[in-house]
């Protein structure tokens, strides 16, 4: 009985039925990539056409006059950028000053962060202000910091001497080590109130019980500092380190107003060495290469946040 | 015991606006400086002795770099860019929109690694991209041209920008439009009706940004464009680093900031809102 064959009608019925839905399904599907379609376009055709063009022509020596490849050069781009000692530098300083911009920006948005979190008069006004640096664009960031240091008239030189802590005015942007932290600066200012808004929003979301059952234990506020709230915020700042350093190997706007790269290349990162090479030595194979190595560096340094993360998670489920 | 106490609380209280002091001068004495750069005589500058509240303000520094034939093109790179952002964010909206529907609503194949793409674009250095696109322009012949800017800016602001709408999307309860269909709307009513109105907030929301980001770049027109005709005011920023007076320099930078940074002050709550959206990805 429970095997009787379906009358053919039914069946044809449910085939039809079976048929329409996926009709519909593929209608659908069509539908979808005909809407994401133009985007996705413009998208591929500015991403991945050039990151693959890049490629190629790391391998390869180019015409700029012809616009063509005049004939592949295997490794030859990558080892001179290895036999380079400039390129060396620039590729240890990009890492110094991802790991020195992010590392700062995310102690100081977490204590800015902390003292807003706090109740006191006057707290919005400050919110805005310590917001306020998120607008400013970078070039102009590092024109303001270029006038906070500059030589004659900026007012750090004009503090430092009135306070007594300097004896004559420096020039910040001649020396290589003092204008690559100038431009640090510049970038640690900036970056500070994306971080501290998610800061924040991390604090305000905390469960406050916690910190009341260990207050009523005998927690000071230094052991609740360290045993709970740090703990409990590290999992919102090592996504945020991350995207910081990204964002400041990326730099390029700010070096290229603050020093040019200089004084003597001592303030060139891997970015700015890549335009460089590409528009003013106008090498676009070994500029590529550049580019390419750049992409590495950034790369494995996500993956090595990426297993401090996975570290971090593992060792505070055990605890 | 309450004298104890009572110490203690003034001694936290001092301690926090102590730390609010430090924070508003680290924080906001750079862009006062550089406002009070601006509307100061240069000889009252080049003195050496620390004025911060100003005895004298003048406006000769912003109607030296507004008035045409300035070796700083601002007011020309001004209109430029004006152009430039107004086009960028709607090209990016009319495209984004429709994308961020689809992803967010259909059935598209592969939608997940879409997505992920999109994300993981912003991980990449922008030269890598930027060599190809200049061959590629100047090949067409449109290096030099505003659409170069426009093309190349909405391929950097696109991902972010279906991102920002696919999350409004996202909030929208998927029961409203089923309820529509069942009362006989076409999709297209369904869209019109329904999802636009109540996405406004979204729309709005990336139209800003794309406004916003399009006006602060600054190696895409550096590289793309060469004649003065065309530079944008962030590229007229960068001529204004060399051999001007410090004064219209701080002018030329507060013109320069001063649309981006009004966009941000009306918008806040919003701009707030979409950037704290990441913090649940």
């Amino acid at each position: 009985m429970g095997n009787a064959p379906l009358p053919a009608t039914v069946r044809a019925l449910a085939g039809n039925q079976v048929e329409t839905v996926s009709m519909k399904r593929r209608g659908e599907q069509m539908l979808g990539l005909l809407m994401a379609g133009p985007a996705l376009l413009v998208v591929l055709g500015i991403y991945l056409y050039p990151a693959v063009f890049t490629l190629v022509l790391s391998f390869a020596d180019y015409d700029l006059v012809r616009l063509s490849i005049k004939r592949f050069v295997g490794f030859a781009n990558f080892s001179s950028l290895a036999g380079n000692p400039a390129f060396v530098q620039a590729t240890l300083r990009t890492i110094y000053f991802g790991l020195l911009v992010s590392a700062v920006t995310t102690v100081l948005a977490f204590l800015i962060a902390l003292l807003l979190d706090q109740k006191f008069y006057g707290r919005g006004l400050l919110r805005v202000f310590v917001v306020l640096p998120w607008a400013v664009p970078p070039v102009v960031a590092g024109v303001l910091w270029g006038q906070m240091f500059h030589a004659d008239v900026g007012f750090v030189n004009a503090m430092l001497f009135q306070l007594g802590l300097i004896d004559s005015y420096r020039i910040w942007l001649g020396d290589a080590w003092t204008a690559l932290h100038v431009i640090a600066i510049a970038e640690i200012w900036k970056a500070i109130p994306f971080m501290v808004l998610f800061f924040l929003a991390g604090l305000q979301s905390l469960p406050q019980q916690v910190f009341e059952a260990a207050a009523v234990d005998g927690a000071t506020a230094t052991e609740r500092f360290r045993y709970i709230l740090v703990p409990l915020m590290t999992p919102v700042a090592i996504p945020l380190m991350l995207i910081q350093f990204v964002w400041a190997m990326k730099a390029f706007d700010t070096i290229f107003v603050l020093t040019r790269g200089g004084p003597a290349g001592g303030t060139t990162t891997l970015n700015y060495f890549v335009y460089q090479e590409a528009f003013q030595s106008f090498n676009l194979g070994r500029a590529s290469a550049a580019a390419y190595i750049l992409l590495l560096v950034t790369l494995l340094t996500v993956a090595v946040f990426a297993f401090i993360r996975i570290y971090v998670d593992r060792k505070w489920r055990r605890a | 015991m309450i004298f104890r106490r009572r110490r203690k609380a003034i001694f936290r209280a001092s301690a926090i606006y102590l730390a609010a002091a430090v924070v508003l001068l680290v924080m906001a004495f750079p862009l006062y400086a550089l406002v009070l750069t601006s509307v100061q005589p240069e000889n009252l500058m080049r003195s050496r002795d620390l004025q911060v509240i100003p005895s004298q303000i003048i406006f000769d520094h912003y109607q030296a770099v507004l008035a045409p034939g300035h070796i700083v093109p601002l007011r020309q790179g001004m209109l430029n860019s004006l152009l430039v952002s107004l086009c960028t964010a709607a090209f990016c909206v009319l495209l984004a929109l429709p994308a961020a529907y689809a992803l967010a609503r259909l059935r598209v194949p592969g939608s997940k690694a879409i997505l992920g793409v999109l994300v993981s674009v912003y991980f990449l250095p922008t030269t890598l991209f930027l060599i190809p696109m200049f061959v590629v322009f100047v090949g067409w012949g449109l290096d030099d041209t505003i659409l170069s800017l426009v093309l190349t800016y909405s391929g950097f602001i696109l991902p972010f920008q279906i991102w920002i709408l696919k999350t409004f999307i996202d909030r929208l309860p998927v029961e409203l439009e089923e309820a529509a269909r069942i009362d006989g709307c076409t999709p297209g009513q369904i869209v019109r009706l329904i999802v636009l109105p109540l996405i406004r907030p979204g729309i709005l929301a990336g139209f800003v940004f794309a406004f916003i980001l399009s006006w602060i770049e600054f190696l895409t027109p550096l590289i793309f464009t060469n004649s003065l005709k065309i530079s944008t005011v962030a590229l007229g920023m960068f001529r204004s680093t060399i051999d001007i007076q410090i004064g219209q320099q701080a002018a030329a930078a507060v013109l320069t900031l001063l649309p981006v940074a009004l966009v941000m002050i009306v918008f806040q709550r919003l701009v707030t809102q979409v950037m704290l959206a990441g913090a649940d990805k």
